[in-house]
């Protein structure tokens, strides 16, 4: 172990010491003028256009609705998580503790996003609302809860928002996992959930 | 072997380069789409590639920031001169965890330090968990794309490789089966390991994070099933704050595929309760690039792969006619750096057209540094080999009408000027040239032959 220490020791040292030797001189930084970014659209409209390019599918609906609609797009499932209150479906209940192994067989999560952004269709998702870090990506199928008023131009805005969180892990998410590794074919399903389904609420 | 030659080795299936040109000149133009739906890409490249040359020229105190950063949030930092250093750190990592069984994510750091066999070797299982790198990793081979490793391989290939290694059933190569059969394959594999390893997209110097980006979920199925999270990144992934994020991934995926952002952009920032993150920061030969002016910019890529995607040379001669890990123009740029000998063919596999450098996110001006390798390999390196092979790279993939079909007079017109980097906006005519009149079959041996007379 001594010896490894030494060795990585070194490598730092070496690294930083040739960084310094050989970068060039320094240049500024740029400062991100957003203005070229603004465009007038209709963020939902936008938002779900791109939900629908990546594969996913999108209902606005109801606060008192919610769970009818879940019910409606996935009728036979049995093993469902649901980490929000929005939604009283969940038959499994998880905590912080529980071993995400267990959660092999869940057919379906139920999780609310903390922000939407119209020019990708992606949605933040932190640990703190999945509650277990793979639950969105080891589920057969995902439903996101998202309220319209948290959609969001494009990126740059989107770190602004998201700039305060605790920061321990988050995902943006835009449509079901997918792979066009097979002769360029495009398959819907890979190694997380195999279809998307985002409540506008 | 001259990339010449291997180029000719993959031009020996017709209809297979026809297919691979085809198909990643689709990938080139549903680029374009996506690009022309950014309001302010332009600038956006612009802000890429300033925020990038800005990293070079403060790379080590940003590497300290980040490791400071990472470390207070439990991160363990680590530090690899070399492939060596690197792999022998990551085994004493599993050595520490007892780790048999590891899942890797998409990584071509982990690739170009071979960590594979070094782990193998020691009797730990690697699966690489990427669809496209767990086929080429069946096949025995090394990926042929960074962004679409298996883009070389049929479908009917992948089927057999499927029934001997997964023992799936003959299915003529129906993608919705293999895929479905190699997410129960590989779910198996997530479920038993003991630690995953994954590359990184981006590190964050201001937060200590690392951002990965796949489409699978693959990375992310790795790390949250695993006690350990190996994350490997070169020292060029650096960027200065977590906002320009909001930059690099409007930029990335479009370019890649023409998505508008990959379907899981994943940040690590701690590891989950009870789990322990690792980062292994890598120079291998970075450093040095870092010292040449002229080549420095390269160090900018963010492995988009859009520069392969829109090389008339790649696309007509696959990724293993570069026999380096990273292919393709931005391949041809590092890998002299790497190795003068052995790359020396590679700066002459490109027209010089100029469509690589068009593409690219971060603005690298890749087609006037494979001029400038070619000159520095000129004075290197004697004469003939230069003529006699290096120069056949670009005439064994272009010069046959049915492999390769040209611009009418546009093109020729390029060809012969083709050393001088001032006219390739021109040159967008190779990707045009699909419904223009074929060049003649000598048409590039013919300039090579007049360009040696003249001088
Ligand atoms: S050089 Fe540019 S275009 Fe090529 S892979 Fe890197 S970032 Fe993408």
């Amino acid at each position: 172990m001594i010896g490894i220490k030494k060795e990585i020791k070194m490598g730092r040292e070496a690294i930083l010491k040739s960084i310094k030797k050989n970068k060039p001189e320094l240049l500024p930084l740029p400062d991100i003028n957003e203005e070229a970014f603004d465009e007038s659209i209709d963020l939902i409209e936008t938002f779900k256009s791109n939900i629908a390019i990546v594969g996913g599918t999108v209902r606005e609906v109801d606060k008192e609705t919610i769970d009818a609609e879940i019910k409606e797009q996935y009728p036979n499932k049995t093993n469902i998580i649901s980490t929000t209150n929005k939604s009283i479906l969940g038959t499994v209940q998880v905590d912080k503790s529980t071993d995400p192994h267990n959660l092999e067989n869940i057919d379906l999560a139920i999780i609310e996003g903390d922000l939407g952004v119209s020019e990708n269709g992606a949605i933040w998702v932190t640990a703190n609302s999945s509650i277990i870090r793979v639950l969105p990506f080891i589920t057969n199928d995902l439903v996101i809860i998202l309220e319209k008023e948290k959609i969001h131009l494009h990126m740059l805005e989107a770190y602004d928002q998201i700039a305060q969180r605790d920061r321990n892990f988050g995902v943006f998410i835009s449509g079901p996992s997918k792979t066009a590794d097979i002769e360029q074919c495009l398959v819907v399903g890979a190694h997380g959930a195999m279809s998307l389904t985002v409540l506008l609420v | 072997m001259s990339h010449a030659n291997r180029a000719t080795e993959f031009n020996k299936d017709e209809s297979k380069v026809n297919w691979h040109d085809k198909a990643l000149w689709y990938v080139r133009e549903k680029r374009d789409k996506s690009a022309h739906n950014v309001q302010g890409w332009e600038y956006l490249r612009q802000l890429g590639s300033g925020i990038k040359a800005n990293v070079l020229s403060n790379l080590d105190e940003y590497l300290v920031q980040f490791e400071s950063n990472a470390k207070s949030n439990g991160v363990q930092v680590h530090w690899a001169s070399n492939a060596q250093e690197h792999n022998e750190i990551v085994s004493s990592i599993l050595d520490r965890h007892n780790a048999k069984k590891v899942v890797k994510s998409k990584s071509m750091l982990t690739e170009e330090c071979h960590l594979n066999p070094y782990l193998e070797a020691k009797g730990i299982e690697v699966v690489d968990t990427d669809l496209g790198e767990r086929i080429v990793q069946l096949a025995e081979e090394p990926p042929s794309h960074i962004v679409l490793p298996a883009i070389h391989k049929t479908k009917e290939e992948v089927d057999e490789l499927f029934q001997e290694h997964l023992g799936t059933k003959p299915s003529g190569g129906n993608p919705e089966y293999l895929v479905g059969e190699a997410r129960k394959h590989l779910r198996d594999k997530f479920m038993k390991a003991d630690a995953a390893i994954t590359g990184v997209n981006f590190a964050v110097a201001d937060t200590g994070g690392v951002v990965v980006c796949t489409n699978e979920g693959n990375a992310d199925m790795g790390v949250h099933l695993s006690k350990v999270h190996i994350a490997c990144m070169g020292i060029e992934k650096i960027i200065p704050k977590e906002k320009h994020l909001g930059v690099f991934l409007r930029l990335l995926a479009r370019s890649a595929t023409g998505q508008p952002i990959t379907t899981y952009s994943s940040h690590f920032n701690k590891a989950e309760e009870g789990k322990e993150m690792h980062i292994v920061i890598v120079d291998n030969g970075r450093t040095e690039q870092l010292s040449r002016e002229d080549f420095r910019a390269s160090l900018h890529c963010i492995r988009c792969g859009a520069c392969m995607n829109t090389c008339p040379i790649y696309r007509r001669s696959g990724g293993h006619s570069y026999d380096y890990t990273i292919p393709g123009p931005i391949g041809s740029i590092l890998s002299p750096g790497k190795d003068l000998k052995k790359h020396s063919s590679l700066p002459f596999a490109s027209t010089l057209c100029g469509s690589c450098s068009n593409v690219c996110p971060v603005k690298i001006n890749i087609h006037e540094q494979l001029y400038k390798w070619r000159q520095v390999i000129v004075q290197e390196e004697k004469q003939p080999i230069l003529k006699k092979s290096i120069m056949k790279t670009a005439g064994v993939v272009l010069s046959k009408p049915k492999l390769y079909k040209l611009a009418g007079k546009s093109a020729r017109f390029a060809l012969k000027y083709a050393p001088k980097f001032m006219i390739y906006n021109k040159l967008n005519a190779w990707g045009k040239a699909r419904d223009l009149p074929e060049v003649k079959n000598d048409n590039f041996d013919d300039w090579y032959k007049k360009r040696n007379k003249n001088g």
